[in-house]
């Protein structure tokens, strides 16, 4: 026990216990879904409608299926990974769509493109099923977003692992994952305020490194809580 | 009304019906078939046999248990937007069919959040309702004539009603076809009308739909319950997934005390697995494949069949289905039929409850509803892969889909041998459901709705 509390100790950032110039203030985000005009009866149909539908749509069908399904840790992380599988039975295209980690990306651009290019490699493979009949069409969905703000606000660290535990699934999601795309960095707001407000860049970093794909977001939720609670001990 | 049984021919055993803590329906037994137990093991109906009077609406505090203070708080800030604003329904009728039952709720839940809501139901008489109710049977795709007289009765009585209302809120939401021409009372404002369209339209009567789409088109905004069942309109339409209340009798957590008494007035042995589809006596639900699929999983695995299904007193067809389900289920005393009366919410309730595996076999399906209620429940559901079925079980994740008799049957060995997994897919279910097909999730897509279509929100 006394080891443990020793190599907590070592770890522990000097900044734990200070005052933030700028405190936490926990957001939330609600999205209201819209039908869009795009559907896909093929996987040649479905990357010509990547190309052209709404960023929101992309949005929609990647980071939004994590937050939809984030009591789920296994399956397809993205709506067009599920459905090449499900509904075209391309097992292997399935695998490397869902092998996208919406996490490397700061820009909805970019992540379009990278479905495109996957797509594109695919069929390019394998043209046989460029114009076989998916068993049910591809409904591209888009998703109009409302920022909710939260009571919680934090101005130091017990504070900020007070609402950690509190904020709802949403609230993690916002600032956790859509943030990069507000943000622009490979961050996310929790991560950047322990870092900029804190000084807790250790912190920041292992917080930054948690692997949403293998958790529920709760289970992300927890780690964070607990890497929180380590710094704040 | 009486629940339908198996012809007795033994005394009740008592002994099946032992134990409230419903360990004793886990799988344990499954893998060999045990003898049949006595014929008829029900003692006695405990439906009650006029409709008990509505328990009044819950408030808005009674959800914190089940979705948490975050949630709730989350719907109190939109509708702290909102202050001030006011929104009407209207629908065709108060009470019975599934809109009106969401309105019971939805509206009296927006009053709460002070989001002033006012429910108007439009009037009619045979002649028009008869013609809304071949429109609506023509939109999902039925063959249908369109007179001349059939639309004069429509946009009549739509007038006569549009006279008589007032359209003063801010928001005005029609549902359905049947009071679509109110449109016209549409004027050039701040006002929004949006055209909620509970039915599928995937496939409508091309003539049926030709008249009514004009109309549909003049709203600021269309909804629907499925992507699939949505039209290519030049207005933006949005996806509202149908909901459950879970504060509901068909829903709500009931004493275990309550669900033992009601197996064993049914004569449902707890003590080996109960498989269960709740649906009307309907072709479209497949009762027979359902029996179909239970025969052949019953050769590995032994288990009960418990069909339960609505009042077919009124309803030609559904009383043919119903005879053709007691002569497929024959003498097995482990086919269970139950006929219950609309007003058996609280028995649907624990008949799921009860169960091992709920399944929903159906070859068409709306939104499917039961399917939503066996997941809330936590139950692994197998479902077919039609309507809107597949937006709720996501296969080996929160369900099991299948296409087929013979699939169903695989699933039903699979999950009674595979404990464990069955109970993680019910898990997933109760949480997918919690995310996104309660009676909260419904009303924040409306007040998000609100939000946008008025231009408060902070997009």
């Amino acid at each position: 026990m006394s080891n443990k509390s020793s190599v907590a100790q070592m770890q522990r950032e000097p900044s734990a216990s200070r005052w933030a110039k700028t405190p936490f203030y926990f957001n939330s985000a609600e999205h209201l879904l819209r039908i869009e005009r795009e559907r896909a009866n093929t996987l040649g149909e479905l990357l010509g409608a990547i190309k052209t539908c709404t960023d929101a749509s992309i949005f929609q069908h990647t980071f939004r299926t994590l937050q939809e399904h984030h009591f789920i840790q296994e399956g397809y992380s993205n709506d067009f990974a599920h459905w090449a599988f499900f509904a075209c039975n391309e097992n292997g295209l399935a695998e490397r769509l869902s092998g996208v980690d919406v996490r490397e990306f700061t820009s909805i651009q970019a992540l379009r493109q990278r479905l495109i290019e996957i797509l594109e490699e695919y069929l390019g493979q394998h043209p046989i099923v460029k114009d076989r009949r998916a068993l049910e069409p591809f409904y591209f969905c888009a998703s109009s977003s409302v920022v909710v703000p939260t009571a919680f606000v934090a101005r130091n660290m017990a504070e900020f692992a007070e609402a950690l535990e509190r904020i709802s699934m949403h609230c993690v999601h916002y600032h956790f994952i859509e943030a990069r795309l507000r943000l622009k960095l490979n961050s996310n707001d929790f991560s950047m305020w322990l870092e900029e407000q804190m000084g807790l860049k250790r912190t920041a970093e292992l917080i930054n490194r948690i692997d949403i794909y293998t958790s529920t977001l709760q289970g992300v939720r927890n780690r964070i809580v607990r890497i929180v609670e380590t710094a704040l001990a | 009304m009486e629940p339908q049984n198996r012809e007795q021919t033994t005394a009740l055993s008592e002994e099946g019906s032992n134990g409230s803590d419903g360990k004793r329906n886990q799988p344990s037994s499954v893998l060999a078939p045990v003898e049949a137990p006595p014929r008829d093991r029900r003692k006695k109906p405990r439906i009650r046999e006029t409709p008990p009077a509505p328990p009044p609406p819950p408030r808005l505090d009674g959800y914190e248990p089940l979705i948490g203070k975050a949630e709730l708080d989350e719907l109190r800030f939109l509708a702290q937007g909102l202050r001030g604003k006011t929104v009407k329904m209207v629908n065709s009728t108060a009470v019975g069919g599934g809109v009106a039952e969401i309105l019971n709720r939805l509206v009296p839940l927006l009053s709460e959040l002070e989001v002033a809501t006012h429910w108007d139901v439009i009037t009619g008489g045979n002649d028009f309702f008869e013609v809304t109710k071949a429109f609506h049977n023509a939109l999902h795709g039925g063959a249908y004539q369109l007179t001349n007289d059939a639309r004069e009765i429509f946009l009549l009585h739509n007038e006569q009603n549009r006279a008589r209302m007032r359209f003063d809120e801010d928001v005005i939401i029609l549902h359905d076809p049947q009071p679509a021409a109110l449109i016209r009372s549409k004027t050039a404002n701040h006002q929004r009308w949006i055209w909620r369209c509970h039915i599928d339209l995937s496939n409508p009567n091309p003539e049926v739909w030709g008249f009514l789409r004009p109309l549909v088109e003049q709203h600021d905004a269309a909804i629907f319950s499925s992507q699939a069942f949505a039209r290519q309109l030049s207005i933006p339409q949005y996806l509202f997934y149908p909901c459950i209340d879970p504060l509901s009798e068909k829903n709500k957590q009931l004493d275990a005390s309550f669900i033992q008494q009601v197996c064993d007035d049914f004569g449902i042995d707890r003590s080996r697995p109960i498989l269960t589809q709740i649906s009307r006596f309907d072709r479209l639900k497949d009762p027979l494949g359902v029996i179909q699929a239970y025969q052949l999983a019953k050769k590995y695995v032994d288990c009960q069949l418990v069909l339960a299904g609505g009042s077919a007193t009124d309803d030609p067809e559904g009383t043919v289905v119903l005879a053709e389900v007691m002569e497929a289920a024959g003498d097995d005393p482990d086919i269970i039929v139950l006929n219950l009366p609309p007003w058996s919410g609280l028995e649907i309730n624990a008949l799921q409850s009860a169960s091992t595996i709920i399944i929903q076999k159906s070859l068409k399906e709306g939104f499917g509803l039961t399917v939503t209620e066996a997941l809330w429940k936590g139950k692994p559901t197998i479902g077919s892969a039609v309507g809107g079925i597949p937006n709720q079980v996501i296969h080996k994740l929160t369900g099991a889909l299948v296409h087929s008799v013979e699939g169903c049957a695989y699933q039903i060995r699979y999950l009674l041998t595979h404990p464990e997994f069955a109970e993680q897919l019910g898990k997933n279910g109760r949480e997918h459901v919690k995310e996104n097909f309660l009676i909260t999730s419904n009303v924040k897509r409306w007040l998000l709705l609100f939000q946008i279509m008025m231009g408060i929100a902070r997009q």
